[in-house]
């Protein structure tokens, strides 16, 4: 009994760090900048009450509110699908049993080692621009080039490219899915003859959605907050076509100093993103299936 | 025996504070020992020659250790200012001209500058009562002189047939430089990123109007001459004279990045002085801005290439003013700090430097060039980030064609009534 007890104590212990971690660096912030979003704050003033006024002009006379929300939309549905599909088909192919497997699963995961760094924004303006290695080769199999980052209609999606080649954690998340799979489906399916297609629909993806569910509403949450590669590479541009709310709120707050606006923005986004979150975990028992409910 | 360990470990440490207290106390008996920081951001060389200043000063002030806080650009506002939100800002501080107003008008954060303490003496008056002046006091010192320019690639201008002693107005710009891009069309007269084009823009607006806000937060000009700009600029567009914004965005305030530039491939830039290397230096020469006839007024700014501040919540401000002496005033410093801060403020500073050899006749001749067509001080509120922000937006839109001449100007008459009524 007293035994069970330190051990107790000793849990508490462990998170401890991370207990005060959360308190000070993160729940402090987070009051703090509810309570911003009511005033008119320049960061080296005191903040003075306004009310609601951010919110109303939030909602009814900055333009940029929208088109960095109507960007951010577009990211996020052309972003978070495409890497799912693109981390589930390689987790697929490297779930096979072939020589050096872990060679390549070390390789696929490489890029989110890297992570949304700036790095790795650099490298993509210096492959996306006019005179690019992207635009290089298409000349070289006699296709015309393109403005990848300076056409208004493409820059979007040429940044969202780069969080779709980062899908390493996801693809690690469904291959331990796969791996979690009982054999004994598979066989069984055999026997009876099923293909590789209808195996794959009715057994690998059901079996999967679990894991879908969470790399869906993980990804999801980060797409809509991400920043560096549209800071990096356009700064928001051509023409605020690549302005991520991200950006829209570091420039309310960093660029302009409206900590009390910047603020207000960033619980609109938190609203969004529970909404969206919200969404996904209420459709789910639709769609997922949990251990022998196939 | 854990416990026996803690309790011996509470000791230990507790010794540790005592002994600690102890050299402390012994220090005091001694001249007060005084720690400095001082930020700034630039490049190597600026880094460096800073640090050898630093380490001189040191020596001969043992009292006195100076930490330097050095980066690059990018990021040294946001930082600068959530430092000084912090109450963790350096002693010493390097400020662009533009924040002072937008600074000490949130909060009084700089420290008025002692005279008795930095001599000021040889320094130009103008540009320590406009510049560097706020409600009246002295709250800042002017590093170098900045003014504006056009850095011209002889050799591209030569092989496209112009003349490259030609002496630039707008009109010239057409029907000249469009032969640029006549001739080699991956070649354009003009290097401008979107920014940089908006000071294009402000230049002319400038000549036509008078400049375009205010600080009374008044807009300087009318409708029917912003369409007169964007109708004229319109033209550089169509013909060439800058490459397309869908490839210059990429390089936004970095127009220096772009391999157009790099590769020789743009035959002018708008410059100021300060930043000249960063333009590189194969063929290059400098030649005046464009300037109309019957210019309301030059629109060629100066300002302080960089200030130092002192920071106004400093426990040793006086320390913190002798150092600033030492930079500006003393033989050695001047000469280890060179030009690293662009063309000294200080006519001391400059004649030693001369004489020594260590100006670039680049930076003479641009300097000189352009406080020969000098014009009105720039109203601080047209250096606001917001109201530069509303007049960038509408250019771009207008750059990528989305808007006519005319839409353009009630654009950006609209934006900045929007952008005025809030500040």
């Amino acid at each position: 009994m007293k035994n069970n007890k330190t051990k107790g104590y000793a849990g508490y212990l462990y998170i401890l760090p991370w207990v005060i971690g959360f308190f000070t660096l993160q729940l402090v912030p987070l009051i703090n900048s509810f309570i911003y979003s009511f005033t008119s704050f320049s960061i080296l003033g005191s903040p003075k009450f306004i009310g609601l006024e951010n919110y109303r002009k939030i909602f009814t006379t900055d333009t940029d509110f929208l088109q960095s929300l109507l960007v951010t939309f577009k990211y996020v549905v052309m972003a978070v699908p495409v890497k799912l599909l693109f981390a589930l088909l390689i987790a697929l192919i490297l779930n096979q049993e072939i020589k050096g497997i872990g060679a390549f699963r070390t390789l696929y995961y490489l890029p989110s080692i890297l992570g949304g760094s700036v790095a790795i924004s650099v490298l993509w303006k210096f492959l996306f621009m006019k005179d690019g290695i992207v635009n290089r080769f298409l000349s070289l199999l006699h296709l015309a080039p393109h403005d990848w980052l300076g056409n208004p209609h493409l820059a979007i999606w040429t940044i969202g490219l780069v969080t779709v080649w980062q899908f390493g954690s996801s693809m690690i998340l469904f291959l331990a899915g796969l791996k979690q799979i009982p054999k004994v489906l598979y066989e069984a399916a055999k026997i009876d003859g099923a293909g590789p297609f209808r195996i794959f629909w009715k057994i690998t993806l059901p079996e999967l959605t679990p894991i879908l569910l969470f790399n869906l509403v993980m990804q999801t949450i980060n797409a809509f907050q991400d920043f560096t590669p549209a800071f990096i590479i356009t700064q928001g541009g051509p023409m605020k076509s690549t302005y991520l709310y991200g950006l829209m709120l570091y420039d309310q707050g960093f660029k302009f100093f409206k900590m009390g606006y910047a603020s207000a923005l960033s619980w609109i986004l938190f609203a969004i993103i529970l909404f969206f979150t919200g969404l996904s975990l209420k459709s789910s028992s639709s769609w997922v299936h949990y251990g022998d409910s196939i | 025996m854990k416990k026996a360990f803690v309790a011996a470990a509470i000791i230990a440490l507790s010794f540790g504070s005592l002994f600690a207290n102890g050299t402390q106390e012994k220090g005091n008996a001694q001249p007060e020992k005084v720690a400095l920081r001082m930020s700034w951001w630039g490049g190597d060389s600026r880094h460096k020659a800073t640090l050898d200043a630093i380490t001189a000063y040191e020596g001969k002030h043992p009292n006195v250790s100076v930490s330097g806080e050095y980066s690059g650009w990018d990021g040294y506002y946001q930082k600068l200012v959530t430092q000084l939100a912090g109450g963790t800002a350096a002693d010493v501080m390097q400020v662009s001209p533009e924040w002072l107003e937008e600074l000490m008008s949130k909060g009084n954060v700089f420290a008025e500058i002692d005279t008795n303490a930095v001599d000021t003496s040889k320094f130009d008056k103008r540009l320590l009562d406009e510049d560097c002046t706020y409600d009246g006091k002295l709250v800042s010192m002017p590093n170098g002189i900045s003014t504006q320019c056009m850095v011209i690639d002889r050799g591209l201008l030569q092989r496209s047939g112009i003349d490259p002693d030609t002496v630039w107005d707008w009109d010239k710009i057409i029907s000249l430089g469009k032969k640029v891009h006549e001739k080699d069309p991956s070649c354009y007269f003009n290097a401008s990123d979107p920014e940089t084009f908006r000071y294009f823009f402000e230049l002319y607006m400038a000549q036509v109007a008078g400049g375009i806000v205010d600080d009374d937060k008044n807009i300087l000009c009318n409708k029917e001459q912003l369409v007169r700009a964007f109708t004229y600029f319109k033209q550089w567009f169509d013909l060439g004279i800058v490459e397309p914004f869908a490839q210059t965005s990429l390089y936004y305030m970095k127009w220096d990045q772009n391999p157009t530039w790099i590769k020789g491939k743009s035959a002018s830039a708008f410059c100021w002085t300060a930043i000249i290397d960063m333009a590189g230096k194969q063929n290059m020469d400098v030649t005046r801005l464009p300037i109309m006839a019957n210019a309301v007024d030059t629109g060629v700014r100066m300002l302080p290439a960089q200030l130092f501040t002192v920071n106004a919540n400093s426990k040793h401000k006086q320390e913190a003013f002798a150092f600033l002496n030492y930079l500006y005033n003393d033989p050695d410093a001047i000469s280890t700090l060179g030009i690293c801060r662009g063309i000294p403020a200080n006519s001391n500073a400059l004649d030693q430097l001369s004489s020594e050899g260590k100006v670039d006749p680049v930076y003479s001749k641009a300097t000189k060039i352009g406080l020969s067509v000098v014009g009105k001080k720039r109203p601080n509120l047209q250096l606001n980030t917001q109201v530069m922000q509303a007049m960038q937006d509408v250019i771009d839109e207008f750059a990528f064609g989305k808007l006519t001449p005319e839409q353009a100007a009630d654009k950006f008459l609209n934006n900045l009534q929007n952008v005025l009524a809030e500040i």
